[in-house]
């Protein structure tokens, strides 16, 4: 097996697992927080967060399976570790912006919300 | 093994990332949670849930920029300790540092967030009273 192949496998569970997780974190918390946007609609707030849950999955795992088409070969181990680390930093690093935006977006809601009453 | 050494390196630079992101990030969000409680005026649900999305936010962020600066370049590495060291010293400072100013920025966004939401009570407590 050559050095690529091993290292794809190795960021596909690496990057899954992280996503994965994130993804459950956000699921849970955020249920709060479209809870207090419409309290007065219990199911349609679980049905809006299942939706939010599947795209989030559908176009991180989609993007992070489509940049190994842009990867190097790779000659030796350190290298190896090294191309799988910038790969997941930077996928990361995406993940750590949309994040940040997604609070502001929810701040911007729950002022409009306050103005509105 | 000719370049041993850079694995060494990376040996050693991934748990001292890994570790550090950890005990911030422990250190600042278990006092977030007072003033996330505060902040919110104590609607404990909704201020813990903002508190682990910060926390969620800060880990990636950081252990993202870790991830991405790790690659030490092999083509003027001359495969001695003493230069592993000076390397290694080199990116575990910056990253340090790097956690330090994020570090205050979160406490920065905590007192601003504090500070908003008592005006917000002044002025509520404020209004009738000048009204009447």
């Amino acid at each position: 097996m050559n050095y690529n192949i091993l290292s794809y496998l190795i960021y596909g569970c690496i990057m899954v697992y992280i996503i994965y997780k994130v993804g459950l974190i956000c699921y849970r918390n955020g249920n709060v927080f479209v809870l207090h946007l419409m309290p007065t609609n219990t199911q349609l707030c679980l049905y809006i967060n299942n939706i939010l849950l599947t795209g989030y999955y559908l176009l991180n795992i989609g993007y992070a399976v489509y940049s190994i088409s842009t990867w190097k070969t790779i000659q030796n181990t350190y290298s190896m570790i090294d191309t799988i680390a910038s790969h997941v930093g930077s996928i990361v690093l995406t993940l750590a912006v949309l994040h940040y935006m997604n609070i502001i977006v929810l701040q911007l809601f729950f002022k409009s919300k306050k103005q509105h009453i | 093994m000719e370049t041993s050494k850079i694995i060494i390196g990376y040996l050693i630079y991934l748990p001292v990332i890994i570790l550090l992101t950890f005990f911030v990030s422990k250190t600042l969000f278990k006092n977030g949670r007072i003033f996330m409680i505060e902040i919110f005026k104590g609607r404990e649900e909704i201020a813990l849930s903002t508190n682990k999305l910060f926390e969620v936010g800060f880990y990636l962020l950081n252990l993202g920029f870790g991830l991405s600066i790790l690659r030490i370049p092999s083509y003027h590495f001359n495969e001695t300790y003493q230069e592993l060291i000076e390397v290694l010293s080199t990116k575990i400072g910056g990253f340090s540092i790097y956690l330090g100013v994020m570090l205050f920025l979160n406490l920065f966004l905590f007192l601003r967030g504090r500070k908003k939401s008592k005006s917000t009570i002044i002025q509520r407590v404020q209004g009738p009273t000048v009204t009447q």
